[in-house]
């Protein structure tokens, strides 16, 4: 596994923090609260102990000789118990045990304020309390004075710090407790908020897939729902836009047809005059007459394109011999004896014979157009599709241009010259390839030669 | 040489259309709406009308259902391209055939002709099937000894179809010969001429005697 | 996971710096004890009628009934008097209640002055004060003749 500074994915990193988050805030609270227990028990064990030490030498400190000897010392820490130094002046008096219960800081205290004083140290290992402290002589008035004779002690605390061990151990088990709560409650959190990104981002690449009917019902009313509501007014309005502009094209070519209607008529007549004409005037007539026919077929192809934008683009399907339909095609065409066709016989296919001719017309006019010949037809049968290839001997296809041959007025070259084809041509057969469940692919072959691949499914329902 | 009555609305494609059909040698009278349209039929008897099924007033359909109506003066009618539920709806109107606009004068000048052009190269003589009577010399048809007006579409589906009784014509055969069609032909309008021509003379259209249907190629002649 | 385990190893590093019992400086606890004297103080009478302390050097400071029995031996040979009456039973009883001390002498009421009363609530007091003891304390002294003087709560004019 490489090092990664973050986790990236969302879900991982939601987890994570609020894995931290709860776990960071059990253990400070644990910690807490432990240290609040321990400062507690370790105070009352201190001011216990001292309590205890203090009663023993109040109950034995009338009873003992003053000034003291060598022997009241010993009789005073007897009573006070074991690891205790007695000391009054030059006398001392202590256990053999080598180390004694006090230090500088201790003995410092002890004489500078008549009071007891008690330190925390640790000795082998083991914590002690040291208590120290002198007697006081109080006169009858309550005048107290020191007595000179201190009294030093050590208590192990081991039995207080086996409670304490087991107070921090109880809040680190808590803590610990906290950390699958914690996951579990990530998981849940990152899953509500992850589910709704997700659908956000599949409407987001439907859309940008071009399925502008895409949305996200937004879920409740925090930030990710409003993000899918933004996200919905984007893909409306872009729908409205996208259908403002179709609907435009659509206006425009309507209204174009009315007066190419009249030109469709008129040049017609031309056409019939045009022999008669001297050369200038006859060659003007025949450039309106083409041109004229252009502006019709550009129109046609924008209405076609229209209705399949709008979605009104209907099949009318029927059962068809599609080697006959192709050989049709070429024949009214008259392409023919310019291309080269290989189709077996006695293939039927139930579909729309109009669109056929359409994209077998397209494929064909481009093929001998922009190809080389010879062009080659061929019809192949498989056990769910026919397929109908149309291929040239030409260059082939740029490789910046294949993604874009089904665009709406591409041109690979805009430096050359113009060509009779509207531009809308091979984006109108792909247009028809889908509409019977097809698909139309654009391609080369290895020796050179553009080469088209139309797929018609053999299980086409009847419409 | 026919004399055509063009219904359009527009004053440009009517004037167009007029001086295009005129210069393929029609005579050719003009209305711009469908009631006028009406009256000039009735009035001057065109051998064929050809109507813009968009018109104000009166709908094209309409107009053509009434000229059917009135007579059996064939009408091909002109309609937007890929517009179906026009084509339906003029074809059900009783219309012969159809032309898309922005139409070329060549194609409807040759759409005109095939309609109007009766079956001159059929032998004469007369057919007899049953109690259908079909004189080709006088190109009349009677059932029963009733004389049925047909228009020259029905009465070129039938003479096609009687010329072979028992062969199965595919409905694009019929198109070729019959509308003359190259092999892109709609065959809604074959189906929709059979309907009329049953209606006319078949005793019961529901269940045709002389004009068959044979599911999945076609029609062809009877009784066998 | 390295990165997880570290975050997650700090609270565990701090959880355990909080363990156990670290040394600590020095604290104070409380009052010093106290009782050690050098001996033990009497209170009598001087020849103006006035409470007098004594003291006897006994080398330690000893109970309130060793006390006690040392004041009812009377004050030898020091120009002072005692308003005890001269008795050879010396045992007094002490009883210390939370306040209050009871102290049982061996005499009815009629038998001492009230400066005799002073005398013993005073030594009695002094011990108590010496021993380490409050200054609040009461004294009450239980004669052997039931009287309601055994039942005053009473405190030493010189020690307050």
């Amino acid at each position: 596994m490489t090092w990664r500074p973050w986790p990236r994915g969302l879900r991982a990193r939601l987890v994570v923090a609020v894995v931290l988050v709860t776990v960071l805030g059990a253990t400070a609270a644990a910690w807490a609260s432990a240290r609040s227990a321990r400062s507690a028990l370790v105070d009352s064990a201190r001011q216990r102990l001292a309590q205890t030490v203090a009663g023993q030498i109040g109950a034995i400190a009338p009873e003992l000789t003053y000034p003291p000897d060598q022997g009241t010392l010993d009789r005073l820490r007897a009573a006070v118990g074991p690891n205790t130094l007695v000391t009054y002046r030059n006398l001392r008096s202590a256990d053999d045990t080598g180390t004694e219960p006090v230090t500088g800081a201790l003995r410092s205290a002890v004489r500078a304020r008549h009071l007891i004083a008690t330190q925390v140290v640790t000795a082998g290992g083991r914590p002690f309390l040291l208590v120290g402290t002198p007697i006081v002589i109080t006169a009858p008035d309550g005048a107290r004075t020191s007595s000179g004779i201190e009294v030093y002690t050590g208590r192990d605390l081991t039995d207080v710090e086996g409670r304490v061990d087991d107070l921090t151990r109880s809040a680190a088990y808590t803590a610990a407790l906290a950390l699958p709560l914690a996951v579990l409650l990530a998981l849940l959190a990152a899953r509500s908020v992850l589910r709704p990104v997700r659908e956000l981002r599949d409407t987001a690449r439907r859309l940008a897939a071009g399925d502008l009917g895409a949305r996200s019902p937004p879920q409740g009313a925090d930030e990710l729902a409003d993000l899918a509501v933004t996200v919905n007014e984007m893909a409306e309005s872009l729908q409205r836009m996208q259908a403002d502009a179709r609907r435009f094209a659509a206006d425009v070519s309507h209204e174009l047809r009315t007066p190419l209607s009249t030109l469709m008529a008129v040049v017609d007549v031309l056409a019939t005059a045009a022999a008669g004409m001297d050369s200038d005037a006859r060659e003007s007539s025949q450039l309106a007459i083409a041109e004229t026919h252009r502006l019709v077929a550009l129109v046609e192809d924008l209405m076609e394109v229209s209705r399949f934008d709008a979605g009104t683009a209907r099949l009318r399907l029927e059962d068809v011999d599609v080697a006959g339909a192709v050989r049709g095609c070429l024949r009214a065409r008259g392409w023919l004896d310019r291309v080269e066709l290989v189709a077996p016989d006695g293939v039927v296919l139930r579909l729309d014979p109009r669109r056929l001719d359409v994209i077998v017309a397209n494929l064909v006019g481009n093929a001998l157009s922009h190809g080389e010949p010879p062009v080659r037809v061929q019809v192949s049968v498989s056990r769910d599709q026919v397929r109908i290839e149309v291929a040239d001997s030409g260059p082939g296809l740029p490789q910046d241009v294949l993604p874009h041959v089904f665009d709406r007025f591409y041109k690979a070259d805009t430096a050359r010259p113009r060509t009779p084809g509207s531009g809308l041509g091979l984006a109108i057969a792909l247009e028809n390839a889908r509409l019977h469940g097809g698909d139309l692919t654009a391609g080369n072959i290895a020796g050179g030669g553009a080469r088209f691949t139309l797929r018609l499914p053999r299980n086409q329902e009847d419409g | 040489m026919a004399s055509i009555l063009l219904i359009e609305d527009d004053p440009l494609v009517r004037r167009g259309l007029q001086l295009a059909l005129r210069g393929h040698g029609h005579d050719v009278r003009t209305a711009d709406t469908g009631e006028d349209g009406l009256r000039e039929v009735r009035s001057s008897a065109p051998d064929l009308v050809v109507l813009d099924l968009m018109l104000p007033g009166i709908d094209g359909v309409e107009v053509c259902r009434r000229v059917r109506a009135a007579g059996a003066v064939p009408v091909i009618i002109l309609t937007a391209r890929g517009d179906d539920f026009d084509v339906v709806g003029g074809l059900e109107a009783g219309a012969d055939d159809y032309v898309v606009k922005p139409v070329q004068p060549t194609v409807l000048d040759a759409r005109i002709r095939a309609v109007l052009r009766r079956a001159t190269d059929a032998p004469d003589g007369v057919r007899v099937h049953r109690d259908l009577r079909i004189d080709l010399a006088a190109l009349t048809v009677t059932a029963h000894g009733e004389p049925v007006s047909l228009t020259p579409t029905e009465l070129r589906l039938l003479l096609t179809l009687s010329g072979a009784p028992g062969r199965v014509f595919t409905r694009q055969q019929l198109l070729e010969e019959v509308w003359e069609h190259d092999y892109l032909g709609d065959s809604r309008l074959v189906d929709n001429c059979v309907q009329r021509l049953r209606a006319k003379i078949e005793d019961d259209p529901g269940a045709p005697e002389y004009v068959q249907t044979v599911r999945g190629f076609g029609y062809r002649f009877g009784p066998l | 996971m390295k990165r997880i385990c570290a975050v997650l190893a700090v609270p565990a590093v701090l959880l355990l710096a909080g363990c156990g019992i670290q040394p600590s400086g020095v604290t104070g606890g409380g009052q010093a004890p106290a009782g050690v004297a050098p001996g033990v103080t009497l209170y009598f009478i001087d020849a103006h009628s006035r409470l007098q302390p004594q003291f006897r050097q006994t080398g330690r400071l000893g109970s309130i009934s060793e006390a006690l029995a040392l004041l009812l031996t009377g004050p030898g040979y020091s120009g002072l008097r005692t308003g005890i009456a001269p008795t050879t039973v010396t045992r007094v009883g002490v009883a210390t209640t939370p306040g209050v001390t009871e102290i049982h002498v061996p005499f009815t009421a009629n038998e001492m002055t009230s400066l005799g009363i002073d005398q013993i609530v005073c030594t009695a007091l002094g011990v108590h004060v010496q021993s380490g003891g409050s200054r609040s304390m009461k004294v009450r002294i239980i004669f052997t003749q039931s009287t309601p003087e055994s039942n005053k709560l009473r405190t030493c004019p010189l020690i307050r």
